[in-house]
């Protein structure tokens, strides 16, 4: 029964329809604008930093992995010595420091006249609270096992601070960069949300999910800051960070985790895309306890097999380096060793032959999926099978993966990223999630930390990082670019991710 | 309209009966929802104290950071602690900042319950009038228009939407912030409206496509009963005999499924808020599973969860109300 019925439209509809415009209208007219201008720098500029890390804490001593270094370290907190940008141990809050003979006693002299940022002196006593601090129990720093070999701290008087180490240590003076041991002014409330330090950038608010903001420390020691005001905005998705950018909310974006993001950026003068180095290594990792993964022949077939500059360009068009062991060109141990079983199926089959799988060899990856781990299994797959590895993927989620691989070794092999500097000498563990167990290599990474100059400690982990590779212990597949984009009108910021922490103070915008 | 007959004081008591049996109903589900988030996060594998170190660091460490966070004590022990929280309003502290979890939920509300409210609201307007309208003339082109625009809502991945819409009107034509909420919050009252317009359009087409189907349904069978062919044939036009006695027939299945088109807003805005970098409960649900701060995400699925079972009473009642059929029941 279709009826007439033309009477009239519903009013309803029409108000809804209008009610709608009207939002939308009312919104129009507020649009940002961020013309990139030409002009002279701006001393009180605002400069917005796009970040997918949001700290889940700014308690200094807490976590290797919580997101504060980036925003905190040589910003807010300062150390007695600071990691650059190019990998080397610089003083900080230490004007000048002296070693014993033996390697084992650091007097550390204060610089003078340093005061935090709420104007009370640093006095050598805080400076002692805080290492102690990161050793305690309420310390949970990814330090805080390499540092616990301070035995003891003093203050001999307020401009100095003696350290006592239970044994020689190289890396001392490089753990003493790490978050946990920069110096926080003790009892100002909760320090899982507040901090005060000696750095160029007093925390002025922590808008939890949205965003953090420093401002300029206008009593600050050292040379202050090009920019009045930082605020990171942390985002949860990669897509809304770099709409933002697009849409001129953010004149940076600290680390661009995939190359096709980029397009949209190159070839328009108002943005710049700064490629540096990082330390992030992406790692094919065999468990080499187990079966047949225990045969350096298997491997090293393993090795030969896998075609590192296919993925690299796979994953990054271009950009990045491929890696024959596991240190990045920044760590003082550096050397060119991608020579050593480089790609080459025809001798990959040879030593699968010669270990006994001439008929080729089955075998499982665990892998946490991501845009880059995804590109680099089906890669793997396909590079493998060419010489008879027939792999099947098991992609994991991150609590599993950490459960299974990392804990419980329960694998037999996985794709993974390693972020940290120095990270070779794990290695020397055999206990590692990799179970490398050499003897020799072990000997070596402990002789390197109790080496009685940095040129001993060099040449141990040079033969390290050699052994590693003549073992094939890991297949390293490559080292992660650092890309950041940014809006034209700034400039001064770092270009390399090798550090924790990402240092705002040089930062300039053009009015 | 009804009238209470002689009976009404016994028709009330038995309303009443019928609403404590209710309310009952409610407490018994927001127990076993109590009890089950809680299962099942610790079900779920992800350690916050893995999470928080990071890799590298000893077995000893976890333990000790175990220790300090609590999660190594007897699950029982915790899950006690999260009930007799409940029971006094108190939702626990958060792992990593040590601040109630109560304090940070009610920092993210006036984000995500203006964007959860207005997006509802849009789409019950939107979607009742053009859901009749494509029931009334669906032969004609204007409903199969609608019907074809309602079925491409629905079958439009709603993260999809946003991200289009994002890039066309905030980066292509510079209309409006892609993302984002004004640092001072709502006393920046043109910026935060602004900031939600994106996403409440977005959250709204995709709500408003669903009830569009549901209202088009609904009217068509309201169109297929006999008292509306009565009413047609004493003289009343379409509309005039839709709205006397179509919309009151036809409320009863409205209301329902208004109310899940209300808790399907508030859990809309987990995706959404991700989507337009909004600082709501959606990304501080998001980031704390990431983190595994599991007061945090138990405080926010189990008020969630409360929200959507109290919505479910309010829906209940107002059907009854509404539909005088239902009352009989117990």
């Amino acid at each position: 029964m279709p009826p007439a019925y033309r009477r009239r439209p519903l009013g309803l509809l029409a108000t809804a329809v209008a009610t709608t415009a009207a939002l939308l209208l009312s919104a129009c007219g507020g649009a940002t604008d961020n013309a990139s201008g030409s002009g002279t720098p701006d001393p009180d500029a605002t400069i917005t930093i796009g970040s997918l890390t949001e700290p889940t804490t700014l308690n200094t001593v807490k976590g290797g992995n919580t997101g504060h270094a980036q925003v905190l370290l040589r910003n807010v907190v300062e150390g007695l010595t600071v990691l650059t940008d190019d990998g080397t141990v610089e003083p900080l809050l230490a004007a000048s420091w002296d070693i014993s003979p033996d390697g084992t006693e650091y007097t550390f002299r204060l610089r003078p006249g340093v005061t935090y940022s709420d104007g009370t002196p640093l006095r050598a006593a805080d400076v002692v609270t805080t290492l102690k601090r990161v050793i305690s129990d309420e310390s949970t720093s990814a330090r805080k096992k390499n540092l616990s070999i301070m035995k003891e701290i003093t203050a001999p008087d307020d401009a100095t601070v003696r350290v006592v180490l239970s044994a020689r240590s190289q890396s001392f003076l490089f753990y003493l960069t790490t978050t946990g041991a920069a110096v926080t002014k003790p009892g100002v409330g909760n320090p899982d949300t507040t901090v005060i330090g000696t750095g160029p950038y007093v925390l002025s608010e922590w808008k939890k999910g949205d965003s953090i903001t420093l401002t300029r420390n206008d009593r600050y020691w050292g040379e202050p800051a090009r920019n009045r005001e930082v605020v990171y905005r942390f985002f949860t998705d990669a897509t809304a960070e770099h709409n933002a950018l697009l849409a001129g909310q953010l004149d940076l974006v600290t680390q661009v985790t995939s190359p096709d993001v980029l397009t949209q950026f190159e070839n328009r003068p108002e943005f710049t895309i700064v490629e540096g180095t990082s330390t992030t290594k992406e790692l094919f990792v065999v468990n080499n306890a187990i079966a047949p993964f225990n045969n350096v022949d298997v491997r090293r077939a393993i090795r030969r097999a896998t075609d590192r500059r296919a993925l690299l360009n796979a994953v990054w068009a271009g950009r990045g380096q491929i890696l024959g062991s596991m240190v990045p060109p920044t760590d003082p141990w550096y050397e060119d060793l991608t020579g050593i079983d480089d790609h080459d199926p025809a001798s990959a089959r040879e030593l699968l032959a010669k270990a006994g799988y001439a008929d080729g060899l089955t075998f499982t990856v665990d892998y946490v999926p991501s845009d880059s781990s995804t590109i680099i299994a089906q890669g793997l797959k396909n590079q493998l099978a060419q010489v008879g590895i027939t792999i099947s993927l098991n992609p994991v989620d991150d609590a599993t993966w950490t459960d299974k691989v990392y804990q419980r070794h329960n694998y037999q092999a996985t794709i993974m990223t390693h972020v940290n500097q120095r990270d070779l000498i794990w290695y020397g563990d055999p206990d590692f999630y990799w179970q490398y167990d050499n003897p020799q290599v072990q000997q070596w990474v402990a002789a390197s930390e109790t080496a009685a100059t940095p040129q001993e400690q060099t040449e141990l982990l040079r033969k390290v990082a050699r052994q590693i590779s003549e073992d094939a212990a890991s297949d390293w597949l490559y080292l992660n670019p650092a890309i950041k984009i940014a809006s034209s009108a700034v400039t001064g910021y770092q270009k390399n991710n090798t550090t924790d922490s990402f240092y705002v103070a040089p930062i300039s915008k053009r009015r | 309209m009804w009238r209470r007959s002689a009976s009404g004081a016994d028709r009330s008591r038995a309303g009443l009966g019928w609403l404590l049996r209710r309310i009952g109903w409610l407490l018994g589900s927001l127990v076993v929802a109590a009890s089950a988030v809680f299962l099942l996060l610790r079900v779920l594998p992800g350690d916050p104290a893995v999470t928080l170190l990071g890799i590298g660091s000893s077995p000893e460490q976890y333990d000790a950071v175990r220790r300090q966070l609590g999660t190594d004590r007897p699950l029982l022990a915790q899950y006690v602690d999260w009930f007799g929280g409940l029971l006094t309003g108190d939702l626990g502290e958060g792992l990593f900042t040590r601040t109630p979890v109560l304090d940070q939920i009610t920092e993210r509300l006036p984000v995500t319950l203006p964007l959860a409210l207005s997006a509802f609201v849009a789409s019950a307007l939107v979607a009742v009038p053009v859901g009749v309208l494509a029931a009334v003339r669906r032969r004609g082109l204007l409903g199969v228009v609608l019907s074809g625009l309602a079925q491409l809502g629905i079958a439009l991945p709603v993260f999809w939407l946003g991200i289009l819409l994002v890039w066309l009107v905030a980066v292509r034509w510079r209309l409006l912030p892609p993302g984002g909420f004004p640092r001072v919050g709502w006393r920046d009252p043109g910026g935060a409206v602004e900031s939600l317009v994106l996403p409440v359009l977005t959250l709204t087409v995709a709500q408003a496509s669903l009830l569009i189907r549901y209202v088009r349904s609904a009217t068509l069978d309201v169109l297929h009963q006999d008292y509306l062919r009565t009413a047609r044939s004493l003289g009343y036009s379409l509309p005039r005999a839709l709205w006397r006695h179509g919309l009151r027939n036809g409320a009863a299945p409205v209301v329902n499924v208004l109310g899940v088109l209300l808790a399907s807003s508030l859990l809309g805005t987990v995706v959404i808020e991700s989507v337009f970098a909004l600082p709501g409960l959606g990304t501080l649900l998001l980031s704390s599973v990431q983190a595994r701060d599991l007061p945090v995400v138990q405080g926010t699925v189990f008020l969630m969860t409360a929200t959507v079972l109290l919505v479910g009473l309010v829906v209940d009642v107002v059907q009854r109300l509404i539909d005088p059929r239902l009352r009989g029941r117990a």
